[in-house]
């Protein structure tokens, strides 16, 4: 038996035609007993004559050796196929393909029973790598089309995956667009009629080099021919190429080394290396499977390209999980799909045999955007172009392409089903909001404000469907490393779910009298970066509770509650420093966190979750130190985010506070002395925007209080009409040139300065400060 | 320095998946970890993007699909310079290998960086864990 490597073809020495015994003459068609054979002879060759007799003895053995090669060859344990007879009908192949599907029709019939109970075997121990409990995933399964247990339509058995099926090769209509490489998000591809598949039906039957040993699992496949290689519309040499050899034994090669061979012949390299190493592909045990079963005559192509024309979606598994009622599943109705997103060929106008994506795994509200686009395209496309006539012509010439396409049907459809199977597997998350927060998030928010902008119009019309993704349990894996009985010690097996440590790395820190003063500065700011990044993580968590909250039990939701609150306080204690005792003098750590550019957005996020009395400390310390923290904003321009929660921080303000507040901001101190020229505080502020824009809140909200019921109050305060006094001071006073344009200017101030200034005044403020509606 | 205690680092490596090979479902769940990316391109799929790769080529077109190695199909595409990459010009759809991109730009308006900044976030802390 003759073991081949890397497909060498074996080729009979030519001349003689009959296998001489002779010692030099001994073809290598004989077998493995041939270099053996010659050998010996070549040995005995060289004996010199005079040896002794246990020269000839030797010889005498290896005769009766030489007897049992003979019969193992040539006599009753010899396969009876007769080498020349095979070879010649072998070569009328080029000629008549038509017979040579008959030769293997007989030759693989023959083998059926010899292979029978090897594949049966193989069969077993292969699908039980196959881990099926993960294919009861409905995501997962509903991204395949075929299910698990074999069901072919039309009544096909599972000799249909014979594998001179697979070798042949199969012409099945496939978009020329269909990228071989499966995505995701691959969209689905409309089922196509088989096309003609009669007069593309070839024996491309490549036979494929012999294993010595059962396969190895995870051992890369050997080909006679490079991987990738498109077939050849003329095949057939290439079968004689391997059948040459006048081997008998080699006739029977091709039916059996199919079982070892795990892939078709004529998968694409990325296919090919999309398969992992570990396991087998299911159409290989399949088809050894398939090899058990009766004979090929049932096998009809015809069918197989019928299903092979197929490409479902694998992400179409989420339809099951919409709110919305999912879309008729089986392929054959996609034709009839709804428009698909994004018109992908340009050269394939509207015809029902257009590249329809299937959007269904989509967010609603990003399929809707799609669905706009794709609408647009095609008008704009519609107008380019010309006649219907125009359109017919580019769909014969597309089918043409379909027809002529050396790499279709590469795959079967059930190894597409598998690859994305694995796809879909790895996709599975146990927490599909966490792993997959931005897409969610941010659909969501378009959401709300298209909900916003639709309830000014008409009210709600489209459907408040939402995206559910479905969600897998989270399954506690105790990795127990390697351990083998009565060994000493363990293995160190590392692995994914057990890494090594390769670094040890330990961290020390400095004392402090080493540090100078840039050093410690630059400290104090990283810790301040800590403190910010560690705030925001808070700040997430607390966002995250309203979701939390609504999914939560009953039971869960008061110790939900809890953990917000003692959050909450942890984040205002971070935000203003530990408190060193019951007062918090400086407001040094909240300043320094309000230099930098992330803290103030933090602080904005933050307002609203913090208390009343926790925001107008907030508000306070703001205002306190705003030149500063307008100085320091200079570059950044970032304090203007926090306008808004500021304004909803004033709305709930009493009119103590906000008296502090415009105190505060004209950093004035409790009691009041002979006013200053020029307040440089105030007038800092009334040069920056967000300055300005304060302080016009903050009066605004003064002048709300004076009108409502608690206005006498504020009538009544000195301070208050003090301060005010000196705001409008400060604000003639200022140029006009150097006012800041304000965020926005509220429309009680007229009404405000009003009462504190006289008419003369009046018109000048109005004026400088724009606060007529008319002037822009 | 920043610490103060002593924290040993750990690399991981990508380990032999042979020991997983047959546990290859649960192996690949692990590594759904990373997901920022895919999710924030998923949310761009519609969007026309310009994708310049490592060989300096760089194709503008619109974003059909993207999967979780960032492998990028475009459909419609034009090159920036067909000058230059002339065997192009008939193309009209692409798969990108997700490795051989350098950049890809983005309509700005279509980004949610406060959003973006969350999620990196978030993912930041659940590597932690």
């Amino acid at each position: 038996m003759c073991v081949f490597r890397d497909g060498e073809a074996c080729v009979s020495r030519g001349g003689g035609s009959e296998p001489e015994w002779g010692p030099r003459g001994a073809s290598l068609a004989v077998g493995v007993s041939a270099p053996l054979t010659m050998f010996r002879y070549q040995s005995l060759e060289d004996c010199p004559l005079d040896e002794d007799e246990d020269a000839f003895q030797t010889l005498g053995e290896e005769d009766e050796d030489i007897d049992q090669f003979n019969d193992d060859t040539f006599g009753a344990g010899a396969i009876d196929d007769d080498w020349q007879e095979a070879h010649e009908r072998l070569a009328e192949l080029e000629d008549k393909p038509a017979t040579a599907r008959e030769l293997e029709d007989g030759a693989v019939s023959d083998e059926m029973e010899l292979l029978g109970h090897h594949e049966e075997n193989l069969a077993e121990r292969l699908s039980k790598l196959v881990i099926e409990n993960e294919l009861e995933d409905p995501a997962i399964m509903q991204a395949v089309q075929t299910q698990p247990p074999m069901q072919q339509p039309g009544g096909l058995n599972s000799s249909i995956w014979d594998g001179s099926a697979v070798l042949r090769r199969i012409r099945g209509p496939l978009l020329t667009q269909e990228m071989p490489s499966v995505s995701v998000l691959e969209y689905a591809m409309p089922q196509r009629p088989p096309q003609g598949q009669e007069d593309e039906r070839d024996l491309s039957e490549r036979a494929l080099p012999r294993r010595s040993s059962s396969p190895v699992i995870g051992s890369p496949p050997v080909r006679a021919v490079p991987i990738g290689t498109p077939p050849k519309q003329a095949t057939v040499p290439n079968f004689n190429q391997q059948i040459l050899c006048p081997k008998p034994v080699h006739i029977r090669a091709p039916m059996q080394q199919r079982y070892p061979s795990p892939y078709g012949e004529r998968m694409s390299p990325n296919q090919l290396c999309s398969v992992p190493a570990g396991r087998m592909s299911p159409s290989q045990f399949a088809r050894v499977s398939g090899l058990v079963g009766s004979p090929l005559t049932s096998m009809n192509p015809k069918l197989l390209q019928g299903r092979v024309g197929q490409m479902m979606s694998p992400a179409s598994g989420f339809r099951a999980f919409f709110g919305a009622p999912p879309p008729p599943a089986p392929p054959p109705s996609q034709q009839q799909h709804p428009p698909c997103p994004g018109s992908h060929l340009q050269n394939l106008r509207p015809h029902p045999q257009m590249f329809r994506p299937d959007t269904t795994h989509l967010h609603p509200q990003h399929r809707r955007l799609l669905h706009q686009r794709q609408q647009q395209n095609r008008n704009q496309h519609r107008s380019l172009n010309g006649s219907a006539g125009d359109r017919a012509g580019h769909r014969s010439s597309h089918q043409e392409q379909l027809r002529k396409d050396p790499y279709a049907n590469l795959m079967l459809q059930r190894e597409k089903d598998w690859v994305s199977k694995i796809q879909m597997m790895q996709l599975q998350s146990t927490d599909p909001y966490l792993d997959d927060f931005y897409y969610q998030n941010y659909f969501q928010k378009l959401e709300k404000v298209s909900a916003a902008e639709e309830m000014h119009g008409d009210g709600p019309k489209k459907e408040r469907t939402k995206l559910i993704t479905p969600q897998v349990a989270k399954l506690e894996h105790a990795y127990k490393p390697v351990q083998f009985e009565g060994s000493l010690g363990k293995l160190t097996v590392s692995s994914v779910n057990n890494p090594r440590k390769m670094i040890d790395a330990v961290v020390t820190s400095r004392s402090e009298d080493d540090e100078t003063k840039e050093k410690q500065v630059r400290d104090k700011r990283r810790q301040t970066l800590v403190t910010i990044e560690k705030t925001y993580s808070l700040l997430l968590d607390v966002e995250d509770y309203e979701r939390r909250y609504l999914l939560s039990l009953e039971g869960e939701r008061p110790a939900l509650m809890e953990e917000r609150k003692q959050k909450i306080c942890d984040m205002y204690d971070n935000l203003r420093g530990k408190a060193p005792g019951q007062e918090r003098p400086s407001d040094d750590h909240f300043v320094q966190i309000m230099c930098i550019r992330k803290g103030k957005r933090m602080v904005a996020r933050i307002l609203p979750f913090l208390s009343t009395e926790q925001a107008a400390d907030i508000l306070m310390a703001t205002a306190r130190n705003l030149p500063f923290l307008i100085k320091k904003d200079a570059q950044d321009e970032v304090l203007l985010c926090l306008l808004r929660p500021f304004s909803l921080v004033l709305y709930h303000l009493p009119s103590g506070t906000v008296t502090s507040l415009l105190q505060q901001l004209a950093n004035l101190p409790q009691s009041a002395t002979a006013p200053a020229p020029a307040n440089l505080h105030l007038a800092a502020v009334l040069q920056n925007k967000f300055g300005l824009s304060l302080l016009y809140l903050v009066l605004s909200r003064g002048e709300e209080l004076q009108n409502s019921s608690a206005a006498t109050e504020l009538m009544q305060d000195n301070q208050w009409t003090e301060l005010m006094s000196m705001a409008t001071r400060e604000l003639l006073r200022i140029p006009e040139a150097a006012l800041a344009k304000p965020v926005s200017t509220p429309s009680n101030l007229l009404s405000l300065f009003s009462r504190y200034v006289d008419q003369q005044k009046l018109n000048v403020l109005e004026t400088k400060l724009q606060l007529v509606q008319g002037i822009r | 320095r920043a610490g103060t205690k002593s924290v040993p680092v750990r690399l991981r490596g990508p380990g032999p998946l042979a020991a997983a090979g047959l546990k290859l479902p649960h192996a690949a769940r692990a590594a759904a970890a990373g997901m920022l990316f895919y999710s924030f391109f998923k949310s761009l799929v519609g969007k026309d993007v310009v994708v310049e790769l490592k060989n300096d080529l760089s194709i503008c077109g619109t974003l059909h699909s993207v999967d979780q190695y960032l492998n990028i199909k475009l459909t419609d595409i034009s090159v920036t310079d067909p000058e230059k990459y002339p065997h192009m010009l008939s193309v009209k759809n692409c798969f990108i290998r997700g490795s051989v991109v350098r950049y890809v730009q983005l309509p700005a308006d279509e980004v949610d960086t406060q959003l973006l900044q969350d999620a990196a976030r978030k993912e930041a802390l659940q590597q932690k864990q």
